[in-house]
């Protein structure tokens, strides 16, 4: 639990953490001075932020403004990107992630990632699930047994699975998917659970069940959420960054964004009156 | 931050929050007229115009179930955000201010109905005065509305102390009336409603100063200071 110092209380607004001055024990990433470039063209520009743990924290921004590119860059999948070029940190415990000693694969059983669309492999439900534990080399039955239903259950899929554990994922409805999705990436228990619009490609229903299940998420986990839909950003999420032309425009708490934003580029987005 | 109501991508959204705005400062004009009428009515003791008052107050009120109606569907289709929703929230509860002023008007118009005394003519003058210094404010406040002006909204909003002021001092004057006269005091009674209603509306153009600074700065400032909201919020 996070606790808030009495300053930062307000009235108005209840309880507000002060981004800027994120205790280090409130902090789940840092990034600090973040450039980056595909090839010569720069997509991201001196990002700087704190992003506290246990809570959900939302990138939006037009397309283009560079918030998938900074939330791939937490878990480094832009090294994948051979004509990307970083600079800068992102700071992971206090270290930077970018140091040439971090092993890529460990950063990524700390921070994991789920996508647009589902990509369930093609396994049964319960391969699917235990995947990460196996490339582990944890085989211990029982210990997997308990790992896919906690997980199943956190990502408040394992009623409807529970029984057909064993069936092919791809049997499963887009939303069930993506929740199948969430259950794997949390059954290794990282510590930062990045989401790149996991709603985009589910209908009103679905989206609203994940959008449920990123609430109970964040009890355990902090949540970096990308989406193109703002009233999801303002469901959701506790803190809302607002990104244009790979600028980090303004960044505060959720309530304070969508009701009096600080900057006139924030106001025009949110209110349709960008363009 | 400029507020500019008509640069919406979408024209339909634009076109809604334009005729829900429109329909306010209607209803405000609606609610100023009928107070000015009102207030002819017991200078001059015109009964008929009294009842006249008294029967329009239907219009008011129903402007302001649909205005709310509006109000509602914008919400629901449009889910507005920073000072579109502001501007949403300001009107609803501006129409509701507005409409508690029709009923106060309709309070004032009731003294109309009865005659007074020569002397108690002196006590009727007084009213009006009062009347027409809330009757300014409640203009002043729906031009602010109008513009959006911060500094305008501010400007009626300590205006009230003075509204208040003369509260005071005429129920100060008609307790004393009353004391001399005892016999006049059931007939007085309907005075000191009528001053009350126009202390009452004071407080409402007041109201709606508080949601028009709401709207433009996105601070709400009921409840503060008047030293605090010209330090804090006005230099912003």
């Amino acid at each position: 639990m996070i606790t808030v110092a009495p300053e930062v209380k307000n009235s108005t607004n209840g309880l507000k953490l002060d981004l800027e001055n994120l205790m280090p024990e409130q902090t789940a990433l840092e990034i600090k001075n973040l450039d980056l470039f595909y090839g010569d063209k720069q997509a991201l520009s001196n990002i700087n932020m704190k992003i506290p743990k246990g809570q959900v924290t939302a990138f939006i921004g037009p397309s283009g403004c560079g918030k998938s590119t900074l939330l791939r860059c937490i878990n480094r999948m832009n090294d994948l990107v051979d004509i990307c070029r970083i600079e800068g940190e992102i700071q992971l415990h206090g270290e930077n992630i970018y140091d040439k000693r971090v092993d890529v694969a460990s950063l990524r059983r700390n921070v994991g990632m789920v996508f647009q669309r589902p990509n369930p492999f093609p396994k049964s439900i319960y391969e699917n699930v235990v995947y990460g534990l196996r490339l582990q080399g944890i085989k211990d039955k029982r210990r997997l047994d308990e790992v896919v239903e906690k997980s199943l259950r956190s990502a408040a899929i394992w009623d409807e699975v529970k029984d057909r554990l064993h069936d092919s994922a791809f049997g499963l409805s887009g939303g069930q998917q993506q929740r199948l999705v969430i259950a794997r990436s949390i059954a290794i228990e990282p510590e930062v659970l990045l989401l790149d619009e996991p709603t985009s490609a589910l209908d009103p229903i679905s989206t609203l069940v994940i959008e449920e299940l990123i609430g109970d998420l964040k009890d355990k986990f902090t949540v970096v959420i990308v989406t193109h839909n703002m009233q999801q950003a303002a469901r959701v999420s506790d803190q809302t960054a607002f990104m244009y032309m790979g600028e980090l425009i303004e960044y505060s708490d959720t309530n304070t964004l969508f009701t009096t934003p600080a900057k006139k580029k924030t106001e025009d987005y949110i209110t349709g009156r960008y363009g | 931050m400029e507020h500019n109501l008509s640069k919406h991508i979408s024209g339909k959204f634009n076109q809604d929050l334009e005729n829900v705005r429109n329909h306010v400062l209607a209803m405000g004009g609606l609610v100023e007229q009928q107070l000015n009428s009102a207030l002819d009515a017991v200078s001059s003791g015109d009964s008929d115009l009294a009842k006249k008052v008294e029967k329009d107050d239907y219009k008011v009120n129903a402007m302001e179930v649909s205005i709310d109606e509006e109000c509602t569907r914008i919400i629901a289709k449009r889910q507005p955000a920073a000072s579109d929703l502001r501007l949403v929230v300001a009107i609803a509860k501006t129409i509701a201010d507005l409409e508690r002023i029709g009923d106060e008007v309709r309070r004032i118009a009731q003294v109309a109905l009865d005659s007074f005394s020569k002397e108690q003519q002196d006590l009727l003058v007084m009213i009006d005065n009062m009347g027409r210094l809330v009757s300014k404010m409640l203009h002043d406040v729906l031009d602010a509305f109008a513009r959006m002006d911060v500094d305008a909204a501010f400007k009626v909003h300590k205006e009230d102390a003075k509204v208040n002021r003369e509260y005071e001092a005429l129920i100060r004057q008609i307790m004393t009336y009353m004391m001399e006269d005892p016999r006049s005091i059931p007939k007085i009674m309907a005075l000191v409603w009528s001053v009350r209603s126009l202390e009452r509306i004071g407080d409402r153009c007041q109201n709606i100063s508080e949601y028009v600074i709401y709207f433009v700065k996105g601070k709400d400032i009921r409840h503060t200071s008047q030293e605090d909201i010209e330090k804090d919020i006005l230099k912003m």
